[in-house]
């Protein structure tokens, strides 16, 4: 089995109060963006909190629709003082409340649901009023009951202390982490949400041709717009490369397949062909 | 294109009457399936020295890789790379060390040669280098390609 989480950021529902570690910005930007994009799609309205991300622009980047002007309040972007601080000080019963007052706004304004997306990230700065964080996360649960709203609570795995993730992590319903086929030191498979496909980041070869096989043979059968993101990969051999390409030919039968990678990797998969082959489009920038 | 690697003679002039490099190599490591990571990151350590760009540098870190795990996978399970710089050329070398890992050694001896068959890797090394010997004379196998600086 390749999800090594209890669900998968596209199979949230209502009310869920879910806890999403990981382990690097581009895994946060990826599960946000499916978060968001996913929310938006069905309506709801969605609150995203961060502290110091380009929002707006990663959203973008991600093929998220954003709609224009926000679409009458149905995305908001913000950072976490004024919402969840004041003054730099957190008190549960005052982030508690912000969270009812979103829900009930949101159901005013005619919303079928509301989707809250918050980096936690703030609780590694010296906020006053941090030991109410596990006070908070216990009230989340009294706070969503009976509505239509969902908390997605993010907690950087390398950052946060375990005593901290253990102490919050009874109070989610769920666990959500990007399915991961491979991770080591030198090399990470996993599924990538938003858009959809696969990122492979680190050095490849040969060896992790089982984990390789599983994620390609995923990504074929999610059909249609497949982005396979090699921007983090430094590294890959030919059985790899090969594999990659062999994966690219049947995926661009039946929908287009963006490949993203650095020049040196980008040259492998022109020696195999892939350079103007129809529905395939290798972007050998990065992006 | 790929030169035909087996049915040349190896680059003599970058090696002695018994093969060795003619020079002292800057690079001589052993290697097996544990350590490829550590082998790359030598040999990318060492191309770049000689002066190599950096999309040079990436394919003589390919190549080398190539014939490292060929090696390990159809050969002795392990070997020896060595790498160094002479009159404008860069040599790169990779030899099994010619036991055979199934211990039987002297029964089918030739069964410590690489089969080598024309593989992706082995193809690619072949596209990229500027020159590519495989030599079977020794015990076990030699593979040589070369890179002008």
């Amino acid at each position: 089995m390749a999800a090594d989480a209890s669900a998968q950021i596209t199979e949230l529902a209502m009310d869920d109060h879910a806890c999403l570690t990981f382990g690097e910005e581009e895994e946060l930007l990826d599960l946000t963006s499916a978060f968001v994009r996913d929310g938006l799609k069905s309506g709801l309205k969605v609150v995203w909190l961060s502290d110091g991300l380009p929002q707006l622009a990663e959203l973008g980047r991600r093929g998220v629709q954003v709609p224009p002007d926000g679409g009458r309040g149905q995305l908001v972007t913000a950072g976490c003082e004024g919402q969840l601080l004041s003054g730099r000080a957190f008190r549960a019963d005052s982030a508690l409340d912000w969270l009812s007052r979103q829900v009930e706004s949101a159901r005013e304004n005619g919303f079928p649901g509301l989707r809250v997306a918050v980096d936690m990230g703030w609780a590694l700065r010296p906020v006053a009023g941090i030991e109410e964080l596990p006070k908070f996360e216990e009230g989340i649960a009294a706070a969503l009951a009976g509505t239509a709203a969902s908390v997605l609570c993010q907690y950087d795995r390398e950052r946060f202390d375990p005593v901290t993730l253990a102490s919050v992590a009874g109070s989610h319903t769920r666990s959500v982490a990007a399915a991961t086929y491979h991770a080591d030191a030198v090399l990470r498979i996993c599924r990538q949400y938003a858009p959809p496909g696969i990122r492979i980041a680190g050095e490849i070869d040969y060896q992790a041709e089982e984990a390789l096989a599983l994620a390609l043979a995923e990504a074929v059968r999610l059909g249609g717009d497949v982005v396979i993101n090699l921007a983090a990969l430094a590294f890959a051999d030919a059985r790899s490369t090969a594999m990659i390409a062999d994966a690219v030919h049947t995926m661009a039968a039946t929908g287009t397949v963006v490949l993203r990678c650095q020049p040196p990797v980008a040259a492998g998969f022109a020696r195999l062909g892939l350079e103007g082959l129809a529905g395939v489009r290798l972007a050998a920038d990065g992006r | 294109m790929a030169a035909e690697p087996g049915r040349q003679a190896a680059p003599k002039e970058a090696l002695d009457a018994d093969g060795q490099p003619a020079v002292p190599a800057a690079l001589e490591q052993d290697f097996d399936a544990g350590s490829l990571y550590a082998l790359r990151s030598a040999v990318a350590a060492h191309a770049a020295d000689a002066g190599l760009s950096p999309g040079r540098v990436y394919d003589v870190v390919a190549a080398a890789h190539e014939l490292a795990a060929n090696a390990i996978r159809h050969g002795a399970g392990h070997g020896r790379l060595r790498l160094w710089t002479a009159e404008g050329v860069l040599t790169c070398q990779v030899a099994d060390n010619g036991t055979d890992p199934g211990g039987d050694l002297g029964v089918h001896p030739e069964a410590t040669e690489w089969p080598v068959q024309f593989s992706h890797g082995l193809w690619m090394v072949g596209h990229i280098a500027d020159r590519f010997t495989i030599d079977h004379d020794q015990p076990g196998t030699i593979a040589t390609f070369t890179m002008t600086l």
